[in-house]
């Protein structure tokens, strides 16, 4: 079944508005100990073989709990780590296989937003200098010039350009992150991946920063990933969502699909497990599906469906067979679930739920932090 | 009677930078077996007040009343207070990892506080310690009371967290942001696990949290705190149905709905006050779309509001105006310039 | 130390309530640097301490000023006024010698101020040369990591296991002894002190997002390294830089009491320490040891005591987890404050 899951990716592929295209990339991180010499003794396998495709223009929401890969995964899009293997094309170009050199056009053309927005920003840096330094490392320009192209910069993302020489300390979160996404968009970049850019900000900052970040993609024509574990925040902002656990996708689709229609035993305990405040959709959720235990670690993942020890719906398989990334029957083109017992229209995931009490976890102190 | 019943309490931290106004009169009560939330924004002073009632903000200047069943929680002396703290009020904070001892077991640690406050004999208290982790759904309780902290996943450490809460039986557990840390699966573990053991120990909580969604899911009352100050108070029904104070309605139309993609996001213009000085109005004034010149008087007071009981708010607006405005009127281009300037 | 407990309450502060974090907002001013001198202009330790050391080299810039307004030069013998008939050196006050005078007859204040030359040229000289060492190599070391930093990570433990008295002996035994080589000595022995911990803390910053950030715009490694994040290694290295002077200028002292450093009879404190210790004269007249001990140990208390100051200014987190870093000082603290609480609480 697998090679209908690369039959598609080969239609999109020759699509020529094909923007990125991330084929089967693996990322796995050596586990080392040892005080003299360093020995390998095991791999956090933090992507472990994942494909999409992303259209010009389009808002790919990436979701999955810690320990899922998803960070990982963009700092591979955005070549800040080398994969271990697969392949990440940039308008058709390989840039897993590209020099120093030869990355600087893809650099200007691929950007990313921070989560963190003190972390991000080089606190012994005023803001006008962090600001220029996208010019003054790709284009030759004056002085006057790069300070004016800094402060036109600075005004359109909702910052007085007054305030150039201030340091990042003298900003509050929301105009961190203001900046952040300036540096992103000083060269006129095509794609921007936006990692957790407004988990660390308070809700009625996270509502400026979103619509800054879709009217900048009106405006210049950007394509984005944006990872989030906040559902209704990627539910607002995404065409498709791509759902992560594990190091693997799990579900991917548009966005109303993934929403409306989730066939993944995982993606749909994850959405029924999101607290919401909106009264409406309160009283129109069917159920609350409560997971038993925690994700296991990444080191070393469950066999089979890496999902099975805490899925529901699991049977004797689903330890044995991986099942691939594929189309379902009476899916929308597009929507692709990797499960062999998908959730049917209409199906109480509560019902089939094993056990009240959580299983033994899988491993003991498993996965926080893993995904840096 | 109220089992807590906080009046005008004012935090202040005399730091090197200068002294910090964290809150600045807040007032709220909880009723014995009830869970409050009290829902902020990062500096709008949820866990400060909580922590300086109960004597564990450092440093701090505390003035008001706290009465905990009558007593002034606020002149007691630490020891009255390390007593209240073990018996009658226990903690949960979010990062369970520094609340534990790292070098000692669960179990002894769970163990202890029995032992310290409930005079029980050490094979009692450890007995007990096996049975609180079967009931807060620690698989194995009995083989996983002799590991360290570390031994335990995130999730697991906060219901060792909850056990140890549990473990004298108090009438008021402070859960201050006790999900934040975590994954949204377990997150949801952990909420239902604090609502049965609310609701088999007939305890009050008071939940501190950032996330209108978990107030919605867990609270009856809920608090809205901004600026170190109540704005609204009320059942949730009515707080997320028919909010009357600005503040909750512009916390509640920033959100994404969730029930669909609805255009543009109505954020709250502007960024929240500086905590180096004290506010003498309202503190919500300057963000606030209708505000009036008697705002930047004095602070409004809470008032009665709307049609459920115990609806209050701290807003001039009549009483009566309440609910969210249609989103088709707020969505006017005066609008569009919120996204991008700053005060 | 109030000092001390302040960093502690604001770091606790900061940590127990991530709301006081909201603080943290849109100020005007906030500079970082601006921040750590108002925190160290509170500190009275450290500003006594700075007081102290810009004295000392206002002193030693214009010893040849001061030592004319006295009349009395360094190395001159007051045979007839400096020394009593019977050879005994002249007591503190008398004939116009405020400290007294040597054996010799030279007055020992103008040659205390004439030390305090040597020991500020070597002791700031030095460390001045091992900080840039200290901080290139440290960069390049912990930004590279790898073989390189294998190698300079040796390298530098080897110079720090070095005994480097026998080194010095044999260097001097072999070039004869100067101020240059001296500082060239000192420096070689103390930069690894400032690499390690400048290769630390590098390794730490290499994951800060900002350097992630940096990278993603296609920023070169030199400009990472120099632009990214060595203005984050100042603070470390001001720091470090104050407490090791006062270590440089102990070990010149040393150096030259045991005459590998500065030749009598130019006046340095190590060789005066010395010379007043060859006989038994000291005994008699304690003065001429004690005035230079007394230098010494006040100039390296005053860069120990600013060196501290400034730590706390500059880098509160360190200074806290170099003091206590169980709870019970947060409980201490808590209970200090609580007691505050209830007075507050009763006069209301």
């Amino acid at each position: 079944m697998s090679t209908s899951t690369q039959g598609d990716l080969a239609v999109d592929a020759t699509d020529a508005q094909v923007l990125l295209e991330v084929d089967d990339v693996v990322k796995h991180f050596p586990v080392r100990s040892g005080a003299l010499i360093d020995r390998t003794h095991a791999q956090v396998r933090a992507v472990d073989g994942v494909s999409f495709s992303l259209k010009v223009g389009e808002t790919l929401g990436l979701v999955g709990e810690s320990g899922c890969g998803k960070s990982t995964l963009a700092r591979l899009i955005t070549a800040l780590h080398p994969v271990t293997s697969g392949h990440v094309r940039f308008r058709g170009q390989d840039i897993t296989a590209l020099n120093r050199r030869q990355m600087r056009p893809i650099r200007k053309s691929v950007q990313m937003v921070f989560q963190d927005p003190y972390g991000s920003l080089n606190p012994r840096r005023r803001v006008g200098s962090i600001l220029s330094d996208p010019f003054s490392v790709h284009e030759k320009m004056s002085r006057a010039e790069v300070k004016r192209q800094v402060q036109e910069l600075m005004a359109r993302v909702g910052l007085s350009p007054e305030h150039f020489n201030r340091f990042p300390s003298e900003f509050s979160g929301g105009q961190r992150q203001r900046i952040g996404i300036a540096r992103a968009l000083a060269l006129r970049p095509d794609l921007i991946v936006c990692d957790e850019p407004v988990s660390a900000l308070d809700v009625s900052i996270q509502a400026q920063i979103i619509n800054l970040l879709e009217d900048l993609q009106d405006e210049f024509m950007l394509t984005y990933v944006f990872i989030a574990h906040d559902l209704s925040v990627v539910r607002h902002v995404s065409d498709r969502i791509a759902v992560m656990y594990l190091g693997k996708l799990v579900e991917t689709g548009p966005v109303e699909e993934i929403y409306s229609n989730s066939r993944h035993p995982y993606t749909a305990s994850l959405l029924s497990a999101v607290p919401v405040a909106d009264q409406a959709f309160r009283t129109a959720r069917r159920e609350r599906v409560i997971l038993t235990g925690d994700v296991p670690s990444p080191v070393n993942p469950p066999s089979g469906c890496r999902f099975h020890p805490r899925c529901p719906k699991a049977q004797a398989i689903c330890a044995t067979e991986e099942p691939p990334l594929e189309h379902k029957t009476g899916d929308p083109i597009g929507h692709l679930t990797a499960c062999h017992f998908p959730v049917n229209p209409g199906e109480t995931l509560a019902n089939a739920s094993r056990d009240a009490v959580p299983a033994p976890e899988a491993a003991v102190g498993a996965t926080e932090g893993v995904d840096q | 009677m109220a089992l807590l019943d906080v009046r005008d309490l004012r935090v202040s931290f005399d730091t090197d930078d200068g002294t910090v106004y964290a809150v600045q009169g807040m007032s709220f009560s909880v009723e014995p077996g009830q869970t409050l939330g009290i829902v902020g924004e990062s500096g709008s002073g949820k866990s400060v007040s909580t922590q300086a009632i109960m004597g564990l903000a450092p440093g701090a200047t505390v003035t008001g009343e706290a009465l905990l069943e009558g007593a002034d929680l606020l002149t007691m002396s630490e020891d009255e207070l390390r007593h209240i703290r073990g018996r009658t009020v226990s903690l949960i904070f979010q990062d369970p990892l520094t609340s534990l001892h790292p070098l000692y077991r669960v179990g002894a640690q769970i163990a202890e506080v029995m032992e310290t406050h409930a005079q029980m004999n050490r094979k009692a208290a450890l007995e007990r310690a096996v049975e609180l982790l079967g009931l807060v759904g620690i698989p194995e309780p009995k083989k996983r009371v002799r590991d360290y902290p570390h031994q335990f996943s995130g999730g697991m450490r906060q219901r060792v967290m909850i056990a140890m809460a549990l473990a004298l039986e108090p009438k008021l557990i402070i859960a201050d942001e006790p999900t934040t840390a975590l994954d949204v699966t377990v997150q949801a573990q952990i909420l239902e696990l604090l609502g049965r053991m609310r609701k088999d120990f007939q305890t009050a909580v008071i939940l501190i949290t950032h996330d209108l969604g978990i107030v919605a899911d867990v609270a009856d009352d809920v608090v809205i705190m901004y600026g170190g100050r109540p704005m609204e108070r009320a059942d949730v029904r009515a707080a997320f149905i028919e909010p009357h104070h600005p503040y909750t309605q512009g916390l509640l139309q920033s959100i994404p709905s969730y029930s669909g993609r609805m255009g543009r996001l109505l954020p709250i213009k502007g960024y929240p006050p500086s905590l180096m000085r004290q506010i003498q109005a309202c503190p919500f004034a300057p963000r606030c779309p209708q505000a009036h010149d008697e705002c930047l008087v004095a602070p409004p007071p809470l008032k009665p509001v709307g049609t459920s009981p115990g609806h209050l708010s701290a807003c001039v607006l009549p009483s009566d105006a309440v609910g969210l405005p249609a989103h088709d009127a707020q969505a006017t281009p005066a609008e569009a310039a919120v996204g991008g300037v700053e005060p | 130390m109030s000092l001390l407990r302040a960093a502690v309450e604001l770091e606790v502060i900061e940590e127990q309530n991530p709301d006081a974090k909201g603080t943290e907002q849109a100020y005007e001013g906030r500079t970082p640097w601006r921040l750590a001198w108002g925190r160290l202009k509170k500190d009275r330790v450290a500003m006594v301490s700075l007081g102290f050391i810009v004295l000392l080299f206002l002193v030693a810039i214009f010893a040849p000023l001061l030592t004319a307004l006295i009349g009395h030069g360094p190395n001159t013998q007051y045979t007839t006024s400096g020394l009593s008939l019977s050879g005994i050196p002249v007591a503190p006050g008398h004939n116009g010698f405020l400290l007294g005078t040597d054996d010799q007859g030279r007055d020992v204040l103008s040659r205390i101020i004439y030390g305090s030359r040597i020991s500020l040229e070597v002791g700031v000289g030095a460390t001045a040369v091992a900080l840039v060492l200290g901080l290139v190599m440290g960069l390049v070391s912990g930004y590279y990591g790898g073989w390189i930093d294998s190698i300079l990570a040796r390298f530098m433990d080897i110079l720090l296991s070095f005994p480097i008295l026998l080194f010095a002996i044999a260097i001097v035994a072999r070039f004869g002894p100067s101020l240059d080589l001296l500082i060239f000595v000192i420096a070689m022995f103390s930069w690894p002190y400032i690499g390690r911990l400048v290769r630390g803390q590098v390794i730490a910053l290499r994951e800060r997002e900002f350097v992630e950030a940096a990278r993603a715009l296609g920023s070169s490694d030199l400009r990472i390294m120099f632009i990214e994040i060595a203005p984050n290694l100042i603070a470390l290295a001001v720091i470090y830089a104050t407490l090791l002077i006062p270590i440089n200028i102990v070990t010149e002292a040393t150096l030259s009491f045991l005459g590998l450093g500065v030749l009598p009879p130019t006046a340095s404190w190590g060789n005066m320490i010395a010379e007043a210790q060859t006989g038994d004269l000291f005994t008699v007249a304690w003065w001429f040891l004690v005035f230079p001990c007394v230098a010494l140990v006040l100039t390296t208390l005053a860069f120990n005591l600013l060196g501290d100051g400034l730590r706390d200014a500059l880098d509160p987190r360190h200074g806290r987890s170099n003091i206590t870093p169980t709870k019970r000082v947060k409980r201490s603290a808590r209970s200090s404050g609580r007691e505050k609480d209830n007075s507050e609480g009763k006069r209301a």
